[in-house]
C-alpha cells in the first residue's frame, strides 16, 4: 500500500482496463439480469446500464477487491432502483425477521416426503426450474440466485443487495423453501412423485 | 454447570445456519451440536437438507446458464467508447491526497511500538471545454 504507484493511469488506460477486466462477466451478468427482470429486452438494457454505470464510477472501484461482486452490486442496485418500478410485484412483508424461524416446520420430514423432494429435483426440466424461480418474490429470488447460482456468501450478498446479513439469511431460507415447495408441486402435477401419497 | 437440553424444533429452525456453515452465529450452537450427536432423526434431517441444498444449487446452476445475445458485448463496448469520448476533449483534474501518520511509543521497559497509518484519497473531475 505504501509503495502504491503515484502516477495515475490516463483515462484511455482506464477505459482499456475496464474493458479487459469487466467485460468478461457479460454472460454471467446477463443471466442474472434475465432472472431479475424476467424478460430478454429488459435484461439486455439492464446489463448495458450496469456497464455504463460501472464504467463511469470505475475510478471508485478499489483495485484488488472483488470486481465480480462489485459489478453484481451495480447490477442489483440498478435493478432495484430503476427496473422494478416498471414491473411492480407484491413485496414480502416487513416483519420477515421476526416470524421466519417460527414459520418453519418444527417437525421431522417423513422418508416419503424426503424422497418425493429428491425425485422432483432430479426429474424436472430446466424450464420448470426457471418458472419456479420467476414465481417466488423478487427479494427471495435475488438472494437465492446470488447464493446458489453465483456462489456468493451471505455476507457478500448483504453487501450486494444493501441489506443486513440477518435479513439475507432469512430471505435465503424462505426463498429456498418456497422454491422447493413449488418444484414439489410441479413434480406432482407432472406425476413424478405420485406413489408417495399414502399417509394422508 | 448448566447443560441446556433443547428440543428438535429448535435444532430444525436453525438448519439454515448449519447449511451455511454459520452455526456459531446461533446462541445455542453448542447445545445444537450435542443434540445432533444423539438425535438420529435430527441428524437425518440435516443430512437431507444438505443434500437438497446441493441438488437445488446444481439444478439452478444448470438451468440458469444463459448466453448473452452476440451483439450485446459489442454494444456495451460501443457505449463505453462513446462515454469515454465524451471525456476525451475534457480536462481531467485529478486531486490526490496522501498522508502517513507515524507514531512511535516507547514505554518504561524500553519496548518500542511503531504505528503507521496511510491515508489516501483520489478525486477525479472532468471539465468539458465549452469552446467547441
Amino acid at each position: 500500500m505504501a509503495s502504491k504507484d503515484l502516477v495515475l493511469e490516463s483515462a484511455a488506460d482506464r477505459t482499456s482496463r475496464f474493458e479487459r477486466d469487466a467485460l468478461v462477466f457479460t454472460n454471467q451478468l446477463y443471466a442474472a439480469a434475465l432472472r431479475y427482470t424476467r424478460n430478454p429486452e429488459d435484461a439486455r438494457d439492464l446489463v448495458q446500464d450496469t456497464y455504463l454505470k460501472a464504467f463511469t464510477s470505475f475510478h471508485q472501484f478499489e483495485e484488488g477487491t472483488n470486481l465480480r461482486a462489485w459489478l453484481y452490486r451495480v447490477l442489483t442496485t440498478t435493478f432495484i432502483n430503476s427496473y422494478r418500478k416498471g414491473q411492480r410485484q407484491p413485496l414480502i412483508a416487513d416483519n420477515e425477521l421476526e416470524d421466519w424461524q417460527l414459520a418453519q416446520a418444527q417437525s421431522h420430514t417423513s422418508d416419503q416426503g424426503k424422497s418425493a423432494e429428491t425425485v422432483a429435483l432430479e426429474s424436472l426440466p430446466d424450464s420448470d426450474i426457471k418458472r419456479a424461480l420467476q414465481e417466488i418474490p423478487e427479494e427471495f429470488r435475488i438472494v437465492v440466485y446470488l447464493a446458489d447460482v453465483e456462489g456468493f456468501s451471505y455476507k457478500e450478498i448483504a453487501e450486494i443487495v444493501g441489506s443486513p446479513a440477518g435479513t439475507v439469511m432469512s430471505r435465503l431460507h424462505r426463498g429456498r423453501k418456497q422454491l422447493r415447495e413449488k418444484l414439489a408441486d410441479y413434480a406432482k402435477e407432472l406425476g413424478y412423485s405420485t406413489e408417495q401419497e399414502v399417509d394422508k | 454447570m448448566s447443560f441446556i437440553e433443547i428440543q428438535c424444533g429448535e435444532v430444525l429452525s436453525s438448519v439454515i445456519f448449519i447449511i451455511e456453515g454459520e452455526l456459531e452465529a446461533v446462541p445455542q450452537a453448542a447445545a445444537i451440536n450435542s443434540h445432533l450427536s444423539i438425535c438420529q432423526p435430527c441428524a437425518a434431517e440435516i443430512e437431507h437438507e444438505r443434500l437438497m441444498h446441493q441438488m437445488l444449487a446444481d439444478v439452478l446452476k444448470r438451468s440458469c446458464d444463459e448466453q448473452a445475445p452476440e451483439d450485446l458485448q459489442q454494444s456495451i463496448h460501443r457505449q463505453i467508447r462513446e462515454q469515454a469520448g465524451n471525456f476525451a476533449g475534457a480536462t481531467e483534474v485529478v486531486t490526490q491526497f496522501s498522508m502517513t501518520e507515524i507514531s512511535i511509543e516507547i514505554d518504561e521497559f524500553g519496548n518500542v511500538a511503531h504505528r503507521e497509518i496511510q491515508i489516501e484519497r483520489t478525486h477525479i473531475q472532468h471539465f468539458i471545454d465549452d469552446e467547441d
